[in-house]
């Protein structure tokens, strides 16, 4: 259990904050590094999007334990997070960037569907609120699956060599939360088995179309949201630099 | 050598209902598709917009009112078999904040430069510099549709505002205090 989140409902919350916090700082690593101008900005605006997303559900977070947001993300520990640790794989190519948010933006789009109708209704708003931004996202991202699968053969090759590296971790994120059957019982969080099999029949068509070929592993990466790889801990360290030098009440 | 770069598009957004689509500027892209989407993400980040085009500038025809004033020889070129829609633009103004190029209107026609020259009959020429004709069905336009997901979102993102941040207020509150601080700092001279 999370030390920060005393219970199913923060833990929840605090795990999709988190997801959102770290994919966003990741995407915002290509901020000057796009491969052209026109998507330097695109997916500068994705990653702030991100960011953006991760703050609503903060807030959710804020007001049910009285945590200041700003310190869960610059004083926590690698420890404490509880992202899946795809959010927190380097960028690698833009290949493997395209690939890690197209299989994250199909999550969105069918577990942010299920959310507009928690029976929590500050998940429902903000779920409603995100998922016109997703629809975007996930228009912007399939479009460069299927271009760079049926590119050139470097790009279909950096595609595949992507998806191979990242399907694992991806299936970590239909992993149960601890005590996530008594939000389901609630009708505050839907079935991850529901989200999962909605996401394979967005998924795996397009990956088929692109011509790339679904790993067979049946076994996601990691199990627990509390395990983290050591790039989480180098991610941070870059992160959290400037808030940490000075000390919290600092004005600049 | 080859070249790598992609085409280049032109685009034309309508940010009000009373206000027609005007050019905003160009992106590249390797498709129309991707080329609505680019005009999105570089166009509209903030402002409000209600719907975009592009098209690939190789498909606009486009003349100088100087161009036209030496030489009409563009005009013999020959028409096509089909007549098809043409849309027609104007750049009605030279000055700073007035380079603009406006949509104004539609015409039948047989090829490009038949287009412009019933354009140039049926439109107004006045305070006009630049004329651009292309045909309708090479543009690609936003689908009422995609409204909420494209175009609407961008209205309430305030951590894109820069007073989400707190630093103007900050610096606003730094700067009172300096103020109010300096009579006295005049007193100890």
């Amino acid at each position: 259990m999370n030390v920060y989140a005393p219970n199913a409902l923060t833990a929840l919350v605090l795990a999709l904050a988190d997801d959102e916090l770290i994919l966003g700082h990741r995407n915002s690593e290509w901020t000057g590094h796009a491969p052209i101008l026109e998507e330097d900005i695109a997916f500068s605006n994705i990653a702030q999007d991100e960011i953006g997303h991760a703050i609503l559900w903060y807030r959710i977070f804020e007001n049910l334990t009285s945590r200041d947001s700003d310190y869960l993300v610059f004083f926590r520990e690698a420890r404490d997070f509880s992202n899946v640790q795809m959010m927190e794989l380097p960028k690698g190519d833009w290949a493997f960037t395209m690939m890690r948010q197209y299989l994250f933006d199909a999550f969105e789009m069918t577990r942010l569907k299920h959310l507009t109708t928690s029976s929590y209704q500050p998940l429902a708003d903000a779920a409603a609120k995100i998922r016109t931004e997703e629809i975007y996202h996930y228009r912007h991202t399939v479009n460069w699956v299927k271009r760079l699968g049926l590119g050139t053969e470097e790009s279909h090759r950096r595609m595949q060599t992507a998806l191979d590296q990242v399907w694992a971790y991806a299936l970590q994120l239909f992993v149960p939360l601890p005590d996530e059957a008594q939000l389901v019982a609630e009708k505050i969080f839907p079935n991850s088995d529901e989200v999962k099999s909605e996401w394979e029949a967005i998924v795996l068509p397009v990956l088929n179309e692109s011509n790339l070929i679904v790993p067979s592993t049946r076994t996601p990466a990691c199990a627990s949201r509390e395990q983290h790889t050591e790039h989480l801990t180098a991610l941070l360290a870059e992160m959290q630099e400037t808030a940490r030098l000075e000390s919290p009440d600092v004005k600049w | 050598m080859t070249d790598t770069q992609w085409q280049r598009y032109e685009v034309f957004e309508k940010e009000r209902p009373d206000l027609p689509h005007r050019n905003a500027g160009s992106v590249h892209a390797p498709d129309d598709e991707m080329a609505l989407e680019n005009a999105r993400d570089v166009f509209v980040r903030r402002p409000n917009c209600l719907s975009l085009w592009v098209v690939a500038a190789n498909k606009i025809f486009s003349k100088t009112v100087e161009e036209l004033a030496a030489d009409s020889s563009w005009q013999d070129a020959p028409p096509s078999e089909t007549s098809e829609t043409y849309l027609v633009f104007q750049k009605q103004g030279q000055r700073q904040a007035e380079t603009f190029v406006n949509h104004v209107g539609e015409v039948e026609a047989r090829s490009p430069q038949e287009a412009l020259g019933n354009a140039l009959n049926k439109f107004s020429d006045e305070n006009v510099y630049v004329w651009w004709v292309c045909p309708s069905h090479a543009v690609t336009r936003s689908e009422d549709s995609d409204a909420a997901s494209l175009f609407q979102p961008a209205r309430d993102k305030e951590y894109r505002q820069p007073n989400f941040y707190r630093v103007v207020t900050l610096m606003h509150e730094l700067k009172a205090s300096q103020q109010e601080a300096r009579p006295l700092d005049e007193d100890m001279l």
